[in-house]
């Protein structure tokens, strides 16, 4: 939805190039990868008498239990949301779950997703994440990464938005062996998905009250590719002049995220570099096991775990934090205007965590059942 | 306590309702912590209806109170043919929107309207809320008797537009035409509901009805457009059926079908032949669909007003709308407590209303109902 | 191939008929596909058996390319019916295809066939889950839904016109009551939905109204089309003769059909203005065609409804009691009905029954 009020505003605005260099895009572009101009036939979501469904796609590793604990909350706090479960089998070399995945959420708008593993590794078979996201065009990943008092962790109080291109750049999936021993990987940079995606962190920035946008690229050493994805967000910068713009080489930022990170608001990145800037960060609010991200495209949102990990090795102990996947279902229920839902969910993680009730990565002792029942007694109490 | 915390639901703070905030996804501010407002009771919009509504309805609220229910009634009296006592429109469609659930008895349809109108109450209160899908869920109740067994299909039905559109006209004298729409839009928004209706009650097949064969383009739009929309669902097996057949196997043989989707008129017919399988306008509940809002009503609309007063109409129909009202708001526990109390008081037969062949009141079957509350 | 032998064999019998009556009525056959030829054949076998006083008057509607370039019937068989002013017709295939009109529809167009007569009666001896159905749905045949007017106004919005006009609600509404004096009928029920549909069906229910005054002696009642579904289902006797616009009675005529037992064993008549048709209104069966298989009772059913309305009342009765009791007995069966009979020995006990009557 969000993506689709700022595409709007995108369209409003044809944006005239001064300068092109090698980006706009070319015959091989279309040819390759071309997830901006797919045509989406306009149909209703499923929405029906004030009841959502939504595509669930457990995933592999911790992935089933925690969309189990899920449930578990929606259920007993009544949330109207159906969920129509869609199993990906990770060892299948064919993508007939993939595709029909896909279908699924095209039918429903939304999806809760865990991280999908795709064990089998011949070249023909790609990432099913990557997949997923360029098939349903899902350009923009925004992952807000707020401390909480009660986790212990080095930096406190941070506030940090990443905003990041997920489609194309370095994940692109364009790779080659051209002699043997030699292989060169291709990284997309558009015109097309730059701007919006730099159109939707101002426009982002803008309407949350947010006072600075950082964009973060190399292009002092690709100068092209990344330079391209940093003009285009100087360029959008005009159209917002109260929001402050300045833009920060990657290796530069990282270290400035770990010794200061309260410098940065928001922050506008490409894709790899997302990649390594929302673990960075992920690290320093206490791992992987709390924040929660979302995918945002034209016409659907995926919402999921903000690190993407499976995390196999812990599967089925109990021990895994039901955290990051409640904070997406918080998401996913405010995006679905069920607001009220959402805040009492919230409110219930919130005191759970300052409470100290921890799993193992955040230092505690609780296990995944402890958590989601002290969840669950929050609920209680804040409805009875 | 746990039970109240289910009820919450539809107490949602209505300014989510207005899709303004959604626009783009702000509510990231984690840590505030605002207040729940706190609502004990799920409010509902109830409408009587004419006829034997009013009776029915009393027999719900006494149910509800014997089981101790936590819902609240907001009753609106809506008539079309006693105008004077009628509620307005707004008022009323402003309720169901804000409560988000309704329970409505069977409004009477004159044949002929003071005032020449051609659209009907019901056609309006649709309207004015979008209740573009019609839900019946026909399926054998344990004791009662009826020739076939075991039927269980969902029919939905469209009602927004089709034959129903209201658009006529005597173009000379004797000579009427009567406008059927078809829209693409709607089509599909019909199809995606049954289709989706179909995922999420796990059922397998979804059976188009249409007439394509001679109303060509209107239903041939409807049946392209439930085509195109069954690519989406792979897992889900697609049939068609021409609207005469579809009567004629639906009496010979109604275990052949599932989920029925179908233009307005054509559910109409299919509706009221479905009940009339499994024990009459009596025992089937329906329910109307909004993206935002539901109206349970029961499936076969017959007021069946030359009983009214005499304390002999069957509450069945109403009841399990009740039922299926409480599961849609997450009040599930309440509802399949009523739904098995009123299955045992069917099966073990002793108080049955007339049009299921026993002799008792609809008191004494509401009484027999709440007394085999468990 | 098999049908145009059949149809050799058809006309070296006619000949044999003419001999047992002095005032011999004609009568167009339309043997029709599939198994049309053979279920002909076995009705022509009872009618001689019975000695009923009709001549035969074979045709072949296979479409022929008109002078105008469009595929349609050919100028022979239209003569023909013209000329006798009655037919019986077997089932015919619709064609696959652009272009074509339905055959059964050009037929309707061309003898300007306003009603639609179907009696569904519970047979004995064919058990079905209701054993007390005597219903005649009639219906109006030519305007209503199935006008064909319609036309797309934009991209995705279509618009169809349901038609109806005084002249032919009042038509087919004194036809329904004429009907109902004639067969002995208590109750013409008008079926409608004027409570939605409230100027089109409301005119239709206001003529049927008027010829209600016209025919003081029948029953007149009116009844929503959702109530009629509803009660058919659960009582079928509590309806006896039933009018209805062209949509209703089409879906209405195939339950009342399933009620008893599928459209083989339906009959239907359709009274126009230039003659009369009596058909079977089931499929052409090309599965079964040629193989002795077919159940003939509907087309026999129907020539008996054709009789009745020739006026040969006595005739028709010996054939119908003769076919009821053979369904009754359950001796010669065909598959359809649960049987293990071919269609020429169903046809043989027939005839057996007959011979012992008209003796």
């Amino acid at each position: 939805m969000a993506a689709r009020s700022v595409l709007r505003y995108l369209k409003l605005r044809p944006v005239v190039f001064q300068s092109h260099r090698c980006a706009s895009l070319s015959g091989f572009d279309i040819q390759h990868k071309t997830p901006t101009i797919k045509k989406v036939m306009p149909i209703p979501k499923a929405h029906y008498g004030g009841r959502h469904t939504v595509t669930m796609l457990p995933g592999a590793g911790i992935g089933p239990e925690l969309m189990g604990y899920v449930k578990e909350v929606f259920k007993y706090a009544g949330v109207p949301v159906d969920f129509e479960d869609v199993e990906i089998d990770p060892n299948a070399d064919d993508n007939v779950d993939l595709d029909y995945a896909i279908t699924s959420i095209r039918r429903n708008g939304v999806a809760l997703k865990g991280n999908i593993e795709t064990r089998s590794t011949e070249a023909g078979v790609l990432s099913r994440n990557v997949a997923l996201r360029n098939e349903l065009d899902l350009y923009v990943n925004v992952l807000h990464c707020v401390s909480y008092p009660g986790v212990n962790s080095r930096q406190k109080n941070i506030d940090i938005v990443i905003v990041r291109q997920n489609t194309e750049g370095e994940y692109s999936m364009l790779e080659h062996e051209s002699v043997y021993g030699v292989i060169e990987s291709m990284k997309v940079i558009t015109n097309f998905n730059s701007e919006r995606v730099a159109r939707y962190a101002f426009e982002y920035a803008k309407r949350n009250g947010r006072k600075k946008v950082t964009t973060v690229h190399k292009a002092n050493i690709m100068k092209l590719s990344d330079g391209l994805f940093l003009e285009i967000s100087r360029r959008v910068a005009k159209d917002y002049p109260d929001i402050i713009h300045n833009d920060m080489i990657i290796d530069n930022c990282c270290m400035q995220l770990v010794s200061n990170p309260h410098q940065f608001d928001v922050v506008l990145t490409t894709n790899l570099y997302g990649a390594i800037v929302s673990n960075v960060v992920c690290g320093l609010l206490g791992g992987a096991g709390l924040l929660a991200g979302k995918n945002y495209g034209d016409h659907y949102t995926i919402f999921e775990p903000g690190t993407r990990n499976t995390g196999t090795s812990i599967a089925g102990k109990n021990i895994a934090n039901p955290i990051a996947m409640l904070n997406a279902a918080v998401d996913m229920l405010r995006h679905l205007g069920h607001k009220h839902h959402a805040i009492v969910i919230q409110n219930a993680i919130n005191k759970t965590i300052n409470q100290g009730v921890h799993t193992r990565d955040l230092g505690g002792t609780a296990t995944s059942r402890d958590v989601v029942d002290n969840i669950l007694k929050h609920i209680k109490i804040a409805t009875a | 306590m746990a039970l109240l915390a289910r009820n919450i639901c539809k107490a949602l703070s209505q300014a989510t309702q207005k899709n303004t905030v959604r626009a783009l996804h702000v509510g990231t501010i984690r840590q505030q912590e605002s207040s729940v407002e706190q609502e004990g009771k799920l409010k509902c919009t109830l409408i009587p209806g004419d006829g034997v509504g009013p009776e029915l309805v009393v027999a719900v609220q006494n149910v509800f109170k014997a089981a101790d229910v936590p819902v609240e009634f907001e009753p609106y009296f809506l008539s079309e043919v006693n105008p004077t006592l009628s509620a307005p429109l707004d008022q009323v469609s402003n309720s169901i929107a804000r409560n988000r659930v309704c329970l409505k008895g069977i409004l009477a349809t004159p044949d002929h309207s003071m005032t020449g109108e051609l659209q009907t109450l019901n056609m309006k209160l649709r309207k004015s809320l979008d209740l573009y899908s019609n839900v019946v869920h026909v399926k054998s109740l344990p004791g009662i008797r009826s020739r076939h067994q075991n039927v269980d299909c969902v029919i939905i039905r469209e009602q927004t537009e089709g034959e129903y559109s209201a658009l006529e006209h005597e173009s000379v004298k004797g000579v009427v035409e009567c406008l059927k729409i078809v829209t693409a839009t709607k089509s599909q928004r019909i199809a995606k509901f049954a289709f989706d209706y179909a995922v999420k009650n796990n059922r397998k097949k979804v059976t188009c009805v249409h007439k394509a064969n001679i109303m060509k383009l209107g239903d041939g739009l409807f049946l392209k457009s439930c085509q195109e929309i069954a690519k989406m669902y792979p897992r889900v097996t697609f049939e068609t059926m021409i609207v005469d057949n579809c009567t004629m196997q639906m009496v010979s043989n109604p275990h052949q079908f599932d989920v029925m989707v179908m233009p307005n008129l054509y559910g109409n017919i299919v509706d009221n032949l479905a009940s009339g399988l499994v024990g009459g306008a009596g025992v089937v509940a329906g329910a109307s669909y909004s993206a935002e809002c539901v109206v349970f009503e029961p499936g076969a609309r017959h007021t069946y007003s030359e009983a009214v007063g005499k304390n002999v109409a069957n509450p069945t129909a109403m009841l399990l709308c009740a039922v299926k009202l409480l599961n849609h708001a997450n009040l599930k526990r309440y509802g399949e407590q009523i739904r098995e109390a009123l299955n045992r008081v069917l099966n073990d037969g002793k108080v049955l209303t007339k049009d299921l062949g026993g002799q008792s009141s609809t008191t004494e079957f509401t009484a027999a109902v709440i007394n085999s509350l468990r | 191939m098999a049908a145009q032998w059949i149809r050799t064999a058809i006309s070296s019998k006619i000949t044999g008929a003419r001999l047992y009556s002095s005032k011999v009525h004609k009568c167009t056959l339309i043997p029709g596909d599939g198994i049309g030829p053979e279920i002909s054949i076995a009705v022509q076998k009872i009618f001689d058996a019975a000695k009923v006083p009709i001549e035969w008057e074979s045709v072949d509607v296979t479409p022929v390319k008109g002078p105008d370039g469009r595929f349609g019937i050919p100028q022979a068989a239209i003569d023909s019916v013209n000329r006798n002013k009655i037919g019986l017709k077997g089932p015919l295939m619709t064609p696959i295809g652009k272009g074509h009109r339905s055959l059964n529809l050009a037929l309707r167009k061309e003898f300007n066939l306003y009603a639609n007569v179907r009696p569904c009666l519970s047979l004995e001896g064919y058990k079905t889950l209701y054993d007390n159905v005597d219903v005649v749905t009639i219906r109006e045949n030519t305007e209503g839904e199935y006008s064909g007017i319609e036309h797309e106004i934009v991209e995705g919005v279509v618009q169809s016109i349901k038609l109806i006009t005084e002249e032919a609600s009042r038509r087919v509404a004194e036809f329904a009551f004429q009907y109902a004096t004639d067969n002995n009928r208590k109750k013409v029920t008008a079926v409608h939905k004027a409570n939605i549909m409230r100027m089109s069906d409301g005119l239709f229910l206001r003529c049927c109204r008027e010829a209600a005054q016209k025919f003081p002696s029948v029953k007149f009642e009116e009844r929503y089309l959702d109530t009629v579904c509803l009660n058919m289902v659960q009582d079928p006797s509590q309806y006896d003769v039933l009018v209805m616009p062209n949509l209703y009675g089409d879906i209405l005529s195939d339950m009342c059909a399933g009620l008893v037992g599928g459209l083989g064993l339906t009959p239907s008549g359709n009274i126009g203005l230039n003659g009369a048709l009596f058909e079977s209104v089931h499929g052409t069966a090309p599965d079964i065609a040629g193989q002795d298989k077919a159940n003939p009772t509907a087309l026999l059913l129907s020539a008996v409804m054709m009789l009745k309305y020739m006026g040969l009342s006595s005739h028709a009765k010996i054939i119908e009691q003769s076919a009821y009791d053979t369904i009754k007995e359950a001796k010669y069966l065909t598959g359809d009905l649960g049987g293990t009979a071919k269609c020429s020995e169903y046809t043989g006990e027939i005839c057996k029954k007959i011979a012992a009557q008209v003796k």
